[in-house]
């Protein structure tokens, strides 16, 4: 590749760099806005001028602020705890996680690293710098407003945890239901040539196409009245499905099934048949095929459209918003209601930095498999 | 394989597909030949609602429904009523005479067409531009060095990761009122700029949003792609004495070609149901899609009324519309199939 | 010292949940509400649970579930929260029981003007009235010299020297986001100019020349507010008033506590209420009066319904509005009207009074069919002619439909 044909023009080189360069200030500028305005003081974070929002004059005089000595210190530590979730972090989880379940051992390992960063980055370290600016002088005065309160009020006073708890449920959920179902079916639409097979596939193209509106609200009344519809069959028993989280976990993994089953067929086309056919001249049956090759190599398809279920099953508002109760309710639609019901400025911050929350677990996530995806699909999920 | 076999693998994929997709599906579609309503009946009521510290009270004819008295629910009726529901949606009647007497764009005042003309522009407008950016991110990242790849791709991946309603507000804020970039952009133009106040500033601005939503997917299945195009092709192309972008012409682009209908196909199902951006860029005075339309019937007003046959009719034109804009890319996947993959 | 706080919030959230200090008796049977969601559905349902076994849902979608929730048997929910728009559905479907013996047992500290009858029978029990009127900055008007307006050519006159001199950004504030919001303005103006919803027959009757001059008020206000009117709803005008950047607004009575919040707004102190402005000398207050309040299901044991209305006795008692006093103007007993109430209260008394929001049927499909047709107008695509004629053909249609015409 290094031949002196394929090097590049210094032009061509700065073009490119600077393209992407402006691409990620235009990916990252309004996520990253969202989270100044979350830490600011209402008046602040909806100010007029640019300015009053990131240095939020309003929140310092109030008493939060940052010093220079704050700034740096914070700074500093932050580059090296995401350059260590970059570099030691996968090291460790390889090290330490059972051959196997490198999965399971990646999600424990980037919980305890999200618990750990939230412990000493506002526990520990706020401390810290509160006895360095008492002795810093000059540099120790705030110069930047900026507050936690918000988000004290949505995880503390607002239980936002149970909403948490509720995605996760939800999201788990959805991500083992669908590559369990959806692995089957992919490798059974992969390994048959027929017709049959053709049509399965258009007609789950078609029911992707389906705008979700119309299916979501067919489902209320049905899963309100289910206890009364079901209780010639199941008598007593019978439950309410309004209000369910697997109730709302089957309707999306239903809804996920198409996009998954095209993900995996294509990705299983990818594995040759030769494998297989050679475990079946073994005497094997087409399941225990399956479970014996396919298996140990379908890890980076699979992993890749687990990622879009997760997606999908962590994202989803439509859904979750009318077929859930408060109880159960999860974060997304718990988000919206801060905005669309009577609100003040106050919860319109809080609902900010609730929606800044929860994308903190999809950046944990990203970072984790960040590489698999890239890979899983290199391998061959997206060929068709 | 054998039918059996096929059966066991993809039945519990398909039962629940078929439980939750394909008989809501159905009752859609017969709701949208019926209409279903309660007998009425019209009864003198007494009222008395609060004032501040006295009440008032008012005796009208009121229109209400009729309730059985053995089921305690109340009557309806049910009648076919054939394409009724689908005329009122379509209002054929006006779009002619919006076409006879020449003024093409009266037919836009019609919610279905004016939420065609969006949902069809929406999807096609963009479909190039989420291609192009996608590409273009792919190739500068697959340019750009080792070290800076991890971070780069992470960075871009954020906007298809976040969660699409907080997204579209996230950009809403940035532009709404004296929003800081509209803020931004008055102070370099020297004008007063209301981004929300006309309908082409907020189409514009869902288009960005889409674009940039979308891309990042887009850039992240061409980057896999780009990881195994084939050296051998490249090199004989460079001997062959091809220049940059003949190389992208007829090396890269031909081996990405199943990619980019993979994002074509998915862009043009995600962006014709387009529901989200409606709703976070509050754009229902001026910009509606489709789906919103269908949402909008079903959404029940104060008194509790919902316009389920015309919901149902105007989903169900939704259908037909999206069959006819994947028949093309379809037309290669038959080819595929009846070329072997066995 | 963040986690301190932590822990001493979720300390306090937890003591919050098992303790019942407040209430007078403690709850033995499991009760759930599903109300709308503002500052004072949070104050009631808060008061509620101190009583024990009790969860409360408030929800933006209640209007979509409240009906088919309560028809199911039993009921999902035993208690609800109703305004006069959203309780038409319930009472409509029967859903909804009659509370007069109840009341009896358990409504001593009830007024009467608080038990909402229909047909004799006591149906709801309301807890506070609601109404638009007019916000003003006093310290702008003051100013200028303009004296308080009392209809809406005062206000425009006023929005004019406001304009002139240039002191704030838009002279006046409107919630007409496209759909319900702006459908509201309509519905508040109409009626000011004298005009009717609808025949005998339950044909609209927009098409009036009261609805002409409504439209052409709401056009003129056009003037005079922000040009992204057509997407901004309360909560943005709320907060464009909190930021000092408009003068004056149809605003809800709800609305008004958030003007004094330090927290939030630049403007405190300096935000006067007063009645709504009048669309046409001698005529009422443009605007609506509101009620909201508490149903019981229908579909529930009697045993549950006691315990329930028992319940929501507790949550409507004067120790609740005592803890909540600004959060809305209480019909309860025990509350004091601040200066942030004398609008409303303004409102409500005056002669001749302003109607209440009409709860049938046909109004929620008028309401529906004015709120998708109006934006064409007000952004200029269509004339206003043009636009009554498409109201009430919208009506139409929809009104086949539900079987409100033949």
């Amino acid at each position: 590749m290094a031949s002196k044909a394929t090097a590049q023009p210094l032009s061509l080189k700065i073009a490119s760099g600077a393209f992407l360069a402006f691409w990620c200030v235009l990916a990252a500028f309004p996520i990253a806005w969202i989270a100044v305005m979350s830490v600011k003081s209402p008046r602040d974070a909806f100010a007029a001028s640019a300015w009053d929002v990131i240095t939020g004059p309003v929140t310092r005089d109030s008493g939060n602020g940052l010093s220079f000595i704050d700034i740096a210190l914070g700074l500093t530590f932050l580059f090296f705890a995401v350059r260590w979730a970059f570099t030691r972090l996968p090291r460790m989880v390889e090290q330490f996680s059972p051959p196997g379940f490198i999965v399971l051992g990646w999600l424990v390992g980037s919980a305890v690293y999200g618990i750990l960063f939230v412990l000493i980055f506002f526990g520990v370290l706020p401390s810290v710098f509160g006895a360095l600016n008492s002795i810093a002088g000059p540099l120790g005065t705030p110069i930047l407003g900026l507050t936690t309160e918000h988000y004290v009020a949505v995880w503390a006073e607002n239980q936002f945890y149970r909403n948490f708890m509720n995605s996760m449920i939800v999201t788990a959920g959805v991500v083992t239901i669908s590559l369990t179902v959806g692995t089957l079916a992919g490798y059974g639409l992969a390994r048959s040539g027929s017709n049959l097979a053709f049509w399965l596939l258009i007609l789950a193209l078609v029911f992707r196409a389906l705008p979700h509106s119309v299916l979501v609200a067919g489902y209320l009344p049905w899963f309100i009245n289910s206890a009364e519809i079901l209780r010639p069959i199941f008598g007593d028993l019978s439950p309410t499905l309004y209000g369910q989280p697997w109730a709302v976990i089957a309707v999306l993994v239903s809804i996920n099934q198409p996009f998954t089953i095209w993900m995996l067929r294509s990705f299983f086309q990818n594995i040759p048949s030769e494998l297989d056919e050679a475990a079946r001249v073994d005497g094997c049956s087409h399941f225990q095929a399956f479970r014996r090759v396919i298996m140990p190599v379908m890890w980076p398809g699979v992993i890749t459209t687990g990622l879009f279920s997760f997606l999908l099953g962590y994202n989803d508002f439509l859904v979750t918003a009318l077929l859930l109760d408060a109880q159960n309710q999860t974060m997304v639609p718990a988000i919206a209601g801060y905005f669309n019901r009577e609100t003040t400025t106050t919860d319109q911050v809080e609902a900010v930095a609730a929606a800044v929350s929860i994308t903190a677990p999809l950046f944990l996530l990203v970072m984790v498999f960040q590489r698999q995806i890239v890979s899983g699909l290199t391998a061959g999920a997206v060929k068709g | 394989m054998k039918f059996k076999t096929f059966f066991w693998f993809v039945a519990p994929s398909v039962f629940m597909m078929l439980l939750f997709i394909a008989a809501p599906l159905v009752s859609v579609f017969i709701q949208s030949f019926q209409i279903t309503q309660p007998v009425m009946q019209q009864i003198e009521v007494e009222t008395c609602t609060p004032g501040f510290l006295t009440q008032t009270c008012t005796t009208e004819i009121k229109t209400v429904p009729v309730i059985d008295g053995e089921t305690g629910r109340t009557q309806t009726t049910t009648a076919w009523v054939g394409l009724q529901s689908y005329k009122n949606v379509l209002q054929m009647d006006k779009f002619w005479a919006a076409i006879g007497s020449g003024n093409w764009g009266d037919i836009l005042q019609i919610d279905f067409w004016k939420a065609l003309r969006f949902t069809l522009m929406y999807t096609l407008v963009t479909l190039p531009l989420v291609v192009g950016v996608g590409l273009m991110i792919a190739l500068a990242v697959n340019n750009a060095a080792k070290v800076l790849r991890g971070p780069v791709i992470f960075v871009s991946l954020l906007p298809f990761i976040i969660t699409p309603v907080i997204g579209a507000l996230s950009i809403y804020w940035l532009f709404v009122g004296d929003g800081i970039l509209t803020a931004m952009l008055e102070r370099w133009l020297d004008r007063d700029i209301a981004m929300f106040a006309q309908a082409w500033t907020i189409e514009l601005l869902i288009y960005f949003y889409r674009v940039w939503h979308v891309a990042p997917f887009a850039f992240v299945i061409f980057y896999a792609g780009l990881q195994t195009v084939n050296m051998d092709t490249l090199e004989s192309a460079i001997i062959d004495g091809a220049n940059r972008f003949e190389r992208l012409r007829y090396v890269i682009v031909p081996h990405l070609m199943p990619l980019i209908i993979f994002i074509a196909l998915i862009h043009l199902m995600d962006c014709y149901r387009a529901f989200d951006e409606i709703i976070g860029f509050r754009s229902e005075a001026y910009v509606t899609s489709l789906q919103w339309l269908t949402f909008d019937f079903l959404t029940p007003d104060d008194a509790g009324n919902r316009a389920i046959s015309r919901a149902a009719a105007s989903a169900m034109l939704t259908m037909i519309g999206i069959v006819f804009l994947l028949i093309l890319p379809l037309r290669r996947t038959w080819r595929d199939h009846k070329g072997g993959a066995h | 010292m963040y986690l301190k706080k932590l822990a001493l919030a979720g300390a306090v959230s937890l003591l919050g949940t098992t303790a019942f200090a407040a209430c007078s008796y403690e709850n033995e049977v499991p009760l759930k509400s599903l109300t709308a969601g503002f500052e004072a559905w949070k104050a009631v349902t808060d008061a509620m649970a101190e009583c024990g076994n009790f969860q409360a849902e408030l929800d933006q979608e209640f209007r979509t579930k409240q009906p088919a929730a309560f028809e199911a048997n039993p009921s999902l929910y035993q208690i609800g929260g109703v305004s006069n728009g959203t309780i038409t559905p319930l009472l409509n479907a029967g859903t909804i029981r009659p509370l007069d013996d109840l009341v009896a047992k358990y409504g001593q500290n009830l007024s009467p003007n608080q038990l909402i009858r229909v047909d004799g029978k006591i149906m709801a029990v309301a807890m506070m009235v609601n109404t638009q009127h007019l916000m003003y900055r006093s310290d702008i008007l003051a100013d200028l010299g303009i004296d308080t307006p009392t209809t809406w050519d005062e206000v425009f006159a006023a929005a004019d020297k406001i304009k002139e001199a240039g002191v704030v950004d838009h002279a006046i504030g409107a919630t007409m986001k496209s759909g319900w919001n702006l459908a509201q303005e309509f519905v508040n103006m109409y009626p000011g100019f004298g005009g009717a919803f609808f025949n005998d027959d339950n044909t609209a009757a927009v098409n009036s020349d009261a609805g002409m001059k409504a439209l052409a008020a709401m056009k003129k206000t056009l003037d005079y507010t922000d040009p992204e009117v057509l997407v901004s709803d309360s909560t943005y005008v709320q907060q464009q008033f909190q930021q000092g950047k408009i003068a004056m607004a149809n605003l809800w009575a709800s609305r008004a506590g958030a003007m004094d919040d330090e927290n939030e707004s630049q403007v405190v102190g300096k935000v006067s209420m007063a009645a709504a402005p009048m669309a046409m000398d001698g005529g009422a207050p443009a605007t609506t009066l509101w009620w909201d309040g508490i149903v019981i299901a229908a579909n529930i044991t009697d045993e549950e319904a006691d315990a329930a209305f028992r319940l929501a006795m507790e949550g409507l008692d004067t120790e609740m509005v005592q803890g909540a006093n600004e959060a809305a103007i209480w019909l309860v007993n025990g509350y004091q009207p601040g200066p942030l109430a004398e609008g409303a209260i303004a409102t409500a008394t005056a002669n001749p009074a302003p109607p209440a929001y009409p709860s049938t049927t046909q109004m929620g499909l008028l309401h529906t069919a004015l709120g998708n047709e109006l934006p064409a107008f007000l952004t200029g695509d269509r004339d206003a002619a043009a636009t009554l004629a498409a109201v009430e053909e919208a009506y139409t249609t929809s009104a086949k439909e539900a079987g409100v015409l033949q």
